[in-house]
């Protein structure tokens, strides 16, 4: 059984006579281990798509079924769980906390799970050597560049090992050299660690890093296609 | 999410805006500040008069003619000449009042006296010879007048230190002869200075014996005052009864609420007096507390600034995985953080000013008045403080934890 699995699903935003559709009639699989890129122009809805499917958001019509379960059967604080502990959120403006240090944003989901606190800085530097920042580690976020913030940011979405980590354009502030470190370590999650990965983009040097692209236009499902030759970063980091 | 992280994540919270902070927990310090000043000043003030009080004696029961004043307007009542010589012929009787030791009439009033061409204003007090025990006071030049200048109208007088120095400019007044409403009086006797005593300064005051007082000064036949000695502590209370049946019984009254006497014991004055102080701190308090009031808008006005400024960091919070409850707790912990540290320096504050003031009033006036920082007022200063930021921190925590994380998220 696919560990996402959405039927019809789809998002009105607004009141009755203002209203716009964002997402419509989408319905997709996707198994645990995939990378799945989603692309499409601004505007398309496949922002809300995968805040949907992050349960960031709820759809107004259609059937969500994550790991086996629909959404609407879960309630408010089983929806912050699963939030919590089975996905990883990657934003595009990172948002970390910029007062805080590497080691305590990275740490923070914990704050929220049921693991004992003596585990925290073990596990928070674990994920921080992944993003290979060790040496970044009590550096107080803002002092950090562009692409060395999204990696936290990474590192602090996998911190739990979830069972998906959702991508909402990750490299989209950023140069593509640290762009490609980003796309590296994203790569590396699935590859090594088995991390599911659901990626937006709207580069489709980026998206050829998935095995699969989805093409969103106007909260559709345009097209979707697996990507022939997958497009692989390495060594950026002994550059 | 245990207390302790929960408390790590609000104050970081509130560290990271340390003079907003300080400037909001501002109402809540000068609230908290204005109530321990009130509480402990209160207390002080209590403990100078109850120990005021105290030095009348234990023992000694005072019996007022007239009824108990209802309110501060009444005090005509107690100008009246229910307490009259066969009164003092019955409570002297053993078989009426058998625990009482000494019983004492008093006159008084405030009368010019004068030694060639001084003259003095001096509190006079007409009594018996007794009344160097009852009040424990002794002479110091001299001796008291004695029973038989009592019953014999002797003009004689035992003056106090003051009014020895102002009448006869440094000399010895032993001997002496000085004018009191046209009547010459001998001086036999000049007390000790003891100061201030029990709300009657015995240096300023002027002793002879109650029939002379009542014969050639006032022109009267009744008591202003009687004072009853019992021989014990233990025995205050039943002497106090028996003082109320004999004068009752000769007096001719059935009904208690017809009394034209009353009886104060020094137990019945504190209690009076520490009401009184209570409901005077309390009152006071209260229009402190209002501050506290305005203390506790200024929170929740901040609260509400900072749950707008920190929505994306709810957002983000949500995200990834905090509950409503989790984001409630955490705001709501920074607004009773930021009261209960005001109220903490509040209390010290408070407690500080206290301390001058009674350093102040101690060393300066001579005031025999302690510093006290009362436990209550601890007590309550932290639980008001803490309360506050409960209270006026509910509403903003709570719509910082209503947020919809994506739509927190998304604010610019």
């Amino acid at each position: 059984m696919a560990l996402i699995e959405a039927k019809s699903l789809r998002k009105v935003y607004g009141d009755e006579g203002a209203e716009t559709i964002a997402v419509e009639d989408v319905s997709l699989e996707i198994n645990a281990g995939e990378f799945v890129a989603i692309m499409g122009p601004s505007g398309s809805g496949k922002s809300t798509l995968l805040h949907i499917l992050g349960f960031l958001d709820r759809y107004t019509s259609g059937t969500y079924i994550f790991d086996g379960k629909e959404m609407s059967e879960y309630s408010e604080d089983e929806l912050a769980h699963i939030r919590n502990n089975k996905m990883g959120f990657v934003f595009q403006a990172f948002n970390l906390l910029p007062r805080a240090t590497v080691l305590d944003n990275v740490k923070l989901p914990l704050l929220y799970s049921d693991i004992p606190e003596e585990q925290w800085s073990d596990m928070a530097i674990k994920a921080i050597q992944t993003v290979k920042l060790g040496h970044r580690t009590n550096h107080q976020a803002y002092q950090l560049s562009g692409g060395e913030k999204q990696r936290v940011a990474i590192a602090r979405a996998l911190i739990l090992s979830p069972q998906v980590i959702f991508a909402d354009e990750p490299t989209g502030n950023l140069d593509s050299k640290s762009g490609q470190a980003v796309m590296e370590t994203i790569q590396r999650l699935n590859e090594e660690q088995g991390h599911t990965i659901i990626l937006i983009t709207h580069e489709l040097h980026t998206a050829e890093h998935a095995e699969r692209i989805l093409t969103i236009l106007d909260g559709r499902i345009d097209s979707n296609k697996k990507v022939a030759q997958r497009r692989r970063t390495t060594d950026v980091f002994e550059k | 999410m245990k207390l302790r992280q929960l408390a790590k994540t609000a104050t970081a919270g509130l560290a990271t805006n340390r003079s907003r902070s300080f400037l909001t927990i501002l109402g809540i310090v000068i609230g908290i500040t204005a109530i321990i000043i009130v509480m402990s000043l209160g207390q002080g003030a209590q403990g100078l008069i109850l120990g005021e009080i105290q030095s009348i004696g234990s023992r000694v029961i005072g019996i007022v003619p007239g009824r108990q004043p209802t309110s501060p307007t009444d005090f005509l009542s107690t100008f009246t000449d229910s307490l009259k010589k066969s009164d003092l012929v019955a409570l002297q009787n053993k078989s009426n009042v058998p625990h009482g030791a000494t019983v004492m009439p008093v006159v008084f009033g405030s009368e010019a006296a004068s030694w060639q061409t001084n003259t003095y204003q001096a509190t006079l007090l007409g009594t018996t010879e007794l009344f160097g025990d009852v009040y424990n006071v002794t002479t110091d030049e001299g001796e008291m007048f004695g029973a038989d200048d009592v019953t014999g109208l002797a003009s004689v007088v035992v003056i106090g230190k003051t009014v020895e120095q102002k009448l006869f400019d440094g000399g010895s007044a032993i001997g002496e002869k000085v004018r009191i409403k046209n009547h010459t009086f001998r001086v036999v006797g000049v007390l000790k200075s003891t100061g201030q005593l029990s709300f009657l300064n015995f240096d300023e005051a002027v002793f002879m014996p109650y029939t002379t007082a009542q014969t050639y000064i006032f022109g009267i036949n009744y008591f202003n005052r009687m004072v009853v000695e019992a021989d014990s502590v233990s025995t205050v209370n039943e002497t106090a009864d028996d003082i109320k049946a004999t004068l009752r019984n000769d007096h001719g009254i059935i009904d208690p609420s017809k009394d034209d006497f009353f009886i104060q014991t020094q137990e019945s004055a504190m209690q009076t007096v520490s009401t009184i102080l209570n409901v005077l701190t309390l009152f006071l308090a209260s229009v402190a507390a209002v501050s506290l009031v305005v203390g506790g808008i200024g929170i929740m006005n901040i609260m509400l600034v900072s749950v707008t400024e920190r929505t994306r960091e709810i957002g983000l919070r949500k995200a990834l995985g905090a509950t409503d409850s989790n984001i409630l707790s955490q705001f709501l912990l920074e607004a009773v953080i930021l009261t209960a540290i005001g109220g903490v320096i509040g209390i010290a504050l408070g407690g500080f000013v206290s301390f001058l003031v009674a350093f102040v009033l101690s060393h300066a006036y001579g005031l025999n008045w302690q510093f006290v920082l009362p436990w209550s007022a601890v007590a309550l200063g932290l639980g008001v403080s803490s309360g506050i930021g409960l209270i006026f921190g509910i509403y903003p925590a709570r719509q910082a934890a209503k947020k919809s994380p994506i739509e927190a998220l998304r604010y610019e």
